[in-house]
Parts: C-alpha cells; sequence; structure tokens
C-alpha cells in the first residue's frame, strides 16, 4: 500500500466548533472532525479520491478518517491540514519539550488509503482507557 | 440583552426572547455561540460517583474527600469559569496544597504573560474599532474562532476616527500557513508562511523595516514583504492579533517577537491583544498573578511555587487526584498524555458531558456561564464584562460548587 509522508498543521473550523459546543458524542461532529485535506498530488500518489477514507500514522498512534481534497489555491505536496481535534490528537507526540506545550501544529505522519471505517470517537475512548 | 460566553469576546449584544422558560428566538449570535445557547438542552452532565448517579451533595462530599485524601491534587481549567469561581478556585487549591493550571499553559500563556506584565504594548478591542488602520492577523483566524471579531471590532466597523471602514480606513494582513477564511477576506494582504516559519518571517520584516532586503528565496515575497514594512511604517494605530499559529511556532522562544514589537514602535505605533480563545483565560491569568506573581503553573504545596513542572502536561505525571472544571481535557491533550490523565482519580465539573466526565470518578454538573449564571469574566482585550442569569435552572454556577467543595474540604 502507497504511503505518503507528510506534516500535518491543525486547525479550527467554525462549523466543527458548533458542532463541539453542541456535543462531542454526535455524527456532526465527527464528521466534520474525523477529517485529513490532502494536496490533490498527494491523494494521487496514495491512489485515494475526496471522500474516502485514510489511515494516518505517527509514532504516537493511528486514526482512520476521511480524506478531502484541499481546497488551497496553491499546490503543497506534504502538507497536509486536520481540524483539532480528538482525532488529530491521536496523532500529536507526548514529548512537550522545555515549553511543555505539545506540537499541535507540526505533525509528522504517514498517510495511506484503507478500506477500513473513519474511528468513532468511542473507538479513541477506548483507545485512551486500554493503555 | 444577554452576554455569549462561547468565546473571548463576550458579545454582550444577545437579544433573546423566552416562551415557557426556555428560549425561543436569539439576534446577534455567531454560529459559535448559536451551538453554546443549543447546548443548553444537549449532553448535560448529571452528579455521579463511579459512574453510579448520586445526588449533587453526595458528589460534593465525594469530591471533596478525594481532594482532601491526596498528597498531590492538581486544579485543571479555569478558563471557561467566572472570575468569582476562579478566585474561589484559587483559595481552594491553597487549602490543599495543590498544583493549579489553565489552558493557557498549552494556549496563549507566554504571550498572555507578556500583555499582563506590560512588556508588550496593548488596547482595547473598543480602540481597535475607533482608532485602528493595520491590522495583523498573524497564525490567528478569528472568522472561525472569534467570529464576531472583525465585524464588531477590528475590520468592518466604522470607528471615530475610521469613518469610512475597512473599504478605505482599514488594512488587514494575515500570516498564515494556510489560507483561513480570514486569509479570504484580507485578500491581497495574505502572507504564506511554511509551519514554523514564523521567526523566520520575523527577521524578514525586521529587514524590511529597517530598509534593508529581507533574506527570502523568493522574489515575488522579497517584493511584498518590502512593500509590506512600507504599509506597516505608515500606520497611525497598528494592532496584532497574534494566534495560536504563532505561539505553537515559537514557543517559549516568544522573545524572538520582541525586536519586532520593539522595532514597529520605533517606527509608529502598535499593540498586540492576544486571540484568547475561551471566555475567561485572562481573567484567570490576571487574578492568579495578582495572588501569586505567577499567570499559570504554580503549586501551594510549599508555599508559592512556580515552573514548566507544574504545567498540566507535566504535572498529570506526579498527582493523585485531579480536578477539571469547564475543560475537556482529554479531549484537548494528545492522547499519549490522555492516557495518564484517564488513570488519575478525577473530579469534573462542567455543564456538559464529554470524554473527560466519562473517564471521571466523580461528575458534578454546572449552570451554563451567561445564561442560567452570573458573574464577571475578562474579555480579550481586559474589559470586564459581567452578565446576569438570563433563564432559570436548577444548576449550580462554578462559583457555587466550588465554595461547597472548599467547605467539605
Amino acid at each position: 500500500m502507497a504511503k505518503v509522508e507528510v506534516t500535518i498543521v491543525t486547525y479550527r473550523d467554525i462549523f466543527q466548533e458548533e458542532a463541539k459546543e453542541i456535543g462531542r458524542y454526535s455524527d456532526e461532529y465527527r464528521d466534520l472532525s474525523a477529517l485529513i485535506l490532502l494536496d490533490r498530488g498527494d491523494m494521487k500518489l496514495i491512489e485515494t479520491e475526496d471522500g474516502q477514507t485514510v489511515q494516518v500514522d505517527t509514532d504516537w498512534g493511528t486514526v482512520v478518517v476521511t480524506a478531502k481534497l484541499s481546497e488551497e489555491d496553491e499546490e503543497h505536496p506534504g502538507l497536509a491540514f486536520m481540524p483539532n481535534s480528538p482525532w488529530s490528537n491521536q496523532l500529536v507526540s507526548g514529548d512537550t519539550g522545555t515549553s511543555k506545550i505539545p506540537e499541535f501544529k507540526r505533525i509528522r505522519a504517514k498517510v495511506s488509503a484503507t478500506d477500513k471505517e473513519v474511528d468513532t470517537i468511542s473507538d479513541l475512548v477506548e483507545r485512551i482507557r486500554a493503555d | 440583552m444577554a452576554v455569549c460566553t462561547g468565546c473571548s469576546l463576550l458579545c454582550d449584544d444577545i437579544e433573546l426572547e423566552c416562551d415557557d422558560g426556555k428560549i425561543s428566538l436569539t439576534k446577534n449570535l455567531c454560529r459559535k455561540g448559536e451551538g453554546r445557547y443549543r447546548s443548553l438542552r444537549e449532553d448535560r452532565l448529571v452528579p455521579a460517583v463511579d459512574g453510579v448517579k448520586v445526588s449533587f451533595d453526595e458528589a460534593i462530599s465525594k469530591a471533596a474527600e478525594m481532594l482532601g485524601d491526596a498528597e498531590n491534587p492538581l486544579l485543571f481549567g479555569w478558563s471557561n469559569s467566572t472570575l468569582e469561581a476562579q478566585r474561589i478556585g484559587i483559595d481552594l487549591a491553597k487549602k490543599l496544597g495543590a498544583t493549579i493550571d489553565d489552558t493557557s499553559s498549552f494556549c496563549q500563556g507566554y504571550l498572555m504573560e507578556k500583555v499582563l506584565r506590560g512588556e508588550y504594548p496593548t488596547c482595547t478591542l473598543d480602540e481597535v474599532r475607533n482608532f485602528a488602520d493595520v491590522l495583523i492577523y498573524w497564525g490567528s483566524d478569528p472568522s472561525s474562532s472569534q467570529p464576531r471579531h472583525m465585524s464588531r471590532f477590528s475590520y468592518f466597523p466604522r470607528g471615530e476616527k475610521r469613518q469610512r471602514g475597512y473599504e478605505e480606513d482599514r488594512t488587514a494582513i494575515a500570516i498564515d500557513v494556510r489560507k483561513s477564511p480570514t486569509v479570504v477576506i484580507t485578500a491581497d494582504g495574505f502572507f504564506r508562511i511554511p509551519p514554523g516559519g514564523d521567526a523566520e518571517f520575523i527577521e524578514a520584516l525586521l529587514a524590511a523595516l529597517g530598509g534593508k532586503m529581507p533574506k527570502v528565496k523568493d522574489k515575488k515575497m522579497k517584493k511584498k514583504i518590502l512593500k509590506l514594512g512600507s504599509t506597516l511604517r505608515k500606520a497611525e494605530f497598528g494592532v496584532i492579533f497574534p494566534g495560536l499559529g504563532l505561539i505553537y511556532s515559537l514557543k517559549d522562544e516568544i522573545d524572538k517577537l520582541t525586536p519586532l514589537i520593539t522595532r514597529l514602535n520605533e517606527v509608529a505605533s502598535y499593540k498586540l491583544i492576544p486571540m484568547v480563545g475561551h471566555y475567561n483565560m485572562r481573567g484567570f491569568n490576571q487574578t492568579l498573578l495578582e495572588e501569586t506573581g505567577h499567570i499559570n503553573r504554580v503549586s501551594f504545596k510549599d508555599g508559592v511555587e512556580h515552573g514548566p513542572q507544574f504545567a498540566v502536561t507535566e504535572a498529570v505525571n506526579d498527582c493523585d487526584a485531579l480536578m477539571v472544571i469547564g475543560s475537556d481535557l482529554i479531549s484537548a491533550l494528545p492522547a499519549a498524555i490522555s492516557r495518564k490523565v484517564a488513570r488519575i482519580p478525577t473530579v469534573a465539573i462542567d455543564p456538559h458531558r464529554n470524554l473527560t466526565t466519562d473517564m471521571a470518578r466523580v461528575t458534578i454538573p454546572s449552570a451554563l456561564s451567561g445564561l442560567e449564571a452570573g458573574g464577571s469574566a475578562l474579555r480579550m482585550d481586559g474589559v470586564k464584562i459581567e452578565f446576569e442569569p438570563v433563564i432559570e435552572s436548577g444548576y449550580r454556577s462554578d462559583a457555587e460548587i466550588l465554595s461547597r467543595i472548599m467547605e467539605a474540604v
């Protein structure tokens, strides 16, 4: 299975913020959070299309989310975007350095196509509880 | 008129109508605020101990027992609590000899400290509306995080000296790694930088302000930065609105920003207002600063101690009881750290069910501030906003809950 290496930058989205206010367990919150926005070329490399699921791996965790084609004007191979959420936080390093601030906005990850379903919030909770 | 506690703008122009004790109509809310209002009916927390529903008094009693018995308790959250609750929380931490920290610890803390200590010049949002002509949104995206920032204060409105508004009187600049909704509004004023490229951009800007050629490979960008230097020099009242993009890029090297702030104030007049997310993060930072000389990361175990070891991301390694108020810590932290949090006996106080409350031993439901409970808070610019409850509910305020725990400890 082809993999593409990316740096993930997390961001806030107004629609996701609204859904978060209403409840973290809703389908709407998951649909607006469990996403990765990829460059068109990177999507081609892993033979994925807009709306298909992808697996994102880092040394710290794995998550299955929906791939979306980035709407940036310029090409940005190797750069991906995810809404800040428990899904993106599965991937963030536990090392916080001298600042004690986690690296939320520069996450080195590998992305590959998958047939797996998008992780639910319950899946994430189970993983956090299990360790 | 009601106050929305959906973000640190604390919009105080929310009109609402109630029908039979329920809100039937609202005006002036942004999408995020609308979500907060709708949440009144969704996923409300119930008092529980070890997953079993108990009375409110029993939950308070168990919380006090857990915190009182702990050798090394940690009290975290606070940015979604009123000033009144924060003061009681600090007293509770003193009484328990606890560590206390808030969301600024992994958010705007570094910059907020500079502002609160008077090291960076700042101003109010009302002054921004009346006087600001050059606006720099740096690693911030108010359109998504503080949705009425640009319409109430910074870009669109007419002001005392800005009668022609954004069309002619204001120049907006956005420095970001992505084309955010705010970038779309600022259009030509967009400077795209690579992730972590903020320090380099500061250097380039300093060069441009000094009349030197910025060390940037891209020729177009070089020209653009030179032009930006000229625009910045002409400002009558410039304001920088830094967001998490800038903070997370610089982190504890935030001092790299200082020469730029200094230089900008040599050639023109520039202020800085950190783009705080939670409605009263600044309130907690200011209150704790007045009490202890530090804005966050404080331990009362042996007098007053401060340091990175008391940051929540570190303190969870050593604490034997945790109280989280108004924050979904498990969702907000990297899973690698959340796994540690999940193993700590936790008391969670929140209006709603969330991942942290689901993993807590004791849950205590609280009122939604600004809607079900009154109090006061500091807006992102330090202006104090007071609010009254606008609907009746049986939920207790954070301040009342903390007072009860304090009495019971």
